[in-house]
């Protein structure tokens, strides 16, 4: 733990917190929250109001009868369908630059991080897991990588050439080269920003699910998630298949692998829904 | 009818995940980026100067019949036949057609639980045997996904593997 806050403190460029989401998260696990409060929390980020409001304008509502506010848009939208229009604004300042160390360009690790929130959230929802934190674990998953991307970038070649020869996987390569890998790194990140701990979990373990010990069903999620995004080619950097294949992740969840298919189908279909949501085209 | 060009310039026409283009416009490269463990499969018959991109999803549509009729691409039995189909409806013919696949990478996995890449190939390539046809050149398989182009002009495909910074040819006359 010590040696990832270190890393985390000497970094000069963090990326922006996403602030509000962990305490959205709480408000939605609350029962007695209502509308005021989260219209309460966004409105301190003037910016972050105005655009969240225009895309759930564009993705729902259409220049016909646009929502006026955000109390407006929760009420007709619902709260769980704002958080996650709200997430995606947060998020993509956080994941849409760039990231040299990893081979990524522009938006690419953002459409990655997307397709990943889709296809977690809905294989969340049908083992009865909650889908709001595999949704946000999958879109904040590779937010480490955001902080080793400097360091690796004077080192990729080396990054990827010990990944081919070694046939390791990029986490172990990281770890070897760096000391630190990126899923650890994202998830201390993410309980420096007090996100809740099964989300935490999620994100730090989503290469080995089964080390996540009481949260192993929810980081299955996330690291199905992830595979079945690069499956489906938003997947980006040289050797970007190089993570294993975990077995217990199906076996934790009791899903089989002939069900893998089926998630990629409704991920696509999910994804061509959301893609003005997201901002997914260019 | 081909879509009008200005001479002298490539017009980059993209096919989408669980889609195809047929064309035989001649300044026309079709394009597919970042295939993952879907297939690539590019025909060409240069006699006519046709050509077709399909990009599959998945091997086998039996998983989901409504899926395939609203969208055939999507799966490798469904979408090899429609791509041929388009093909011929602009004159390409079968035996003259110069076929290449690239993409079903796959992730590090002994076990067999997570081959689609693998299964997708296996099933394209079942298909191209039962019809007497032949895969001219292929990139599948391993660690990188890989975008795929295909010149209308001169039936030359290129590759470009994901992180990389230059293209490879993967086919030219």
């Amino acid at each position: 733990m010590e040696e990832l806050d270190q890393y985390i403190n000497r970094v000069k460029n963090l990326p922006p917190a996403p602030k509000v989401l962990p305490k959205l998260l709480s408000l939605l696990n609350d029962p007695n929250s209502d509308t005021s409060k989260v219209v309460e929390l966004i409105s301190f980020d003037p910016g972050l109001t105005a655009n969240v409001l225009q895309r759930c304008n564009s993705a729902f509502f259409g220049a016909a009868m646009p929502a006026s506010d955000i109390q407006e848009a929760v009420g007709r939208l619902g709260f769980s369908q704002v958080y996650q229009v709200i997430a995606a604004v947060t998020g993509s300042r956080t994941l849409s630059p760039p990231q040299k160390g990893y081979g990524y360009a522009r938006g690419e690790l953002w459409k990655h991080s997307v397709a990943t929130a889709v296809a977690s959230q809905r294989i969340a929802e049908c083992v009865g897991e909650d889908g709001t934190i595999a949704f946000t674990g999958g879109l904040l998953h590779d937010i480490g990588k955001i902080i080793l991307a400097d360091a690796l970038e004077h080192i990729y070649i080396k990054l990827v050439e010990e990944t081919e020869k070694n046939q390791q996987s990029l986490l172990e390569t990281e770890k070897k080269l760096l000391g630190v890998q990126h899923a650890e790194i994202g998830g201390r990140l993410l309980a420096i920003w007090k996100f809740p701990a099964d989300l935490v979990a999620s994100v730090w373990f989503h290469h080995q699910p089964d080390s996540a010990v009481t949260h192993e069903r929810i980081a299955s999620c996330v690291y199905l998630g992830n595979m079945i995004a690069h499956f489906m080619g938003f997947s980006y950097g040289h050797q970007a298949f190089a993570f294993r294949g975990r077995v217990e992740a199906l076996s934790c969840l009791n899903v089989s692998s002939d069900q893998l298919p089926h998630f990629m189908i409704e991920t696509f279909e999910k994804l061509e829904t959301v893609e003005a949501l997201f901002q997914l085209q260019g | 009818m081909p879509a009008p060009t200005l001479a002298g310039f490539e017009v980059r026409v993209v096919v989408g995940i669980a889609d195809l283009v047929v064309s035989n416009n001649p300044g026309a490269v079709l394009t597919t980026y970042s295939l993952g463990s879907c297939l690539g499969i590019s025909i060409y018959d240069p006699v006519v100067r046709v050509g077709g991109l399909l990009h599959i999803m998945l091997p086998d549509s039996t998983i989901d019949s409504a899926k395939a009729m609203q969208k055939p691409a999507m799966f490798a039995d469904t979408g090899v036949p429609t791509l041929f189909r388009e093909a011929y409806q602009l004159q390409a013919q079968k035996h003259r057609m110069i076929i290449c696949v690239a993409g079903g990478a796959q992730v590090m996995d002994t076990t067999g639980f997570f081959n689609i890449g693998k299964r997708n190939y296996e099933a394209i390539s079942n298909l191209f045997r039962q019809h007497n046809l032949r895969i001219q050149a292929e990139a599948v398989g391993g660690l990188v996904s890989r975008s795929m182009f295909l010149n209308l002009s001169t039936g030359e495909v290129k590759l470009k593997i994901s992180g990389q910074p230059t293209d490879c040819v993967l086919w030219k006359s």
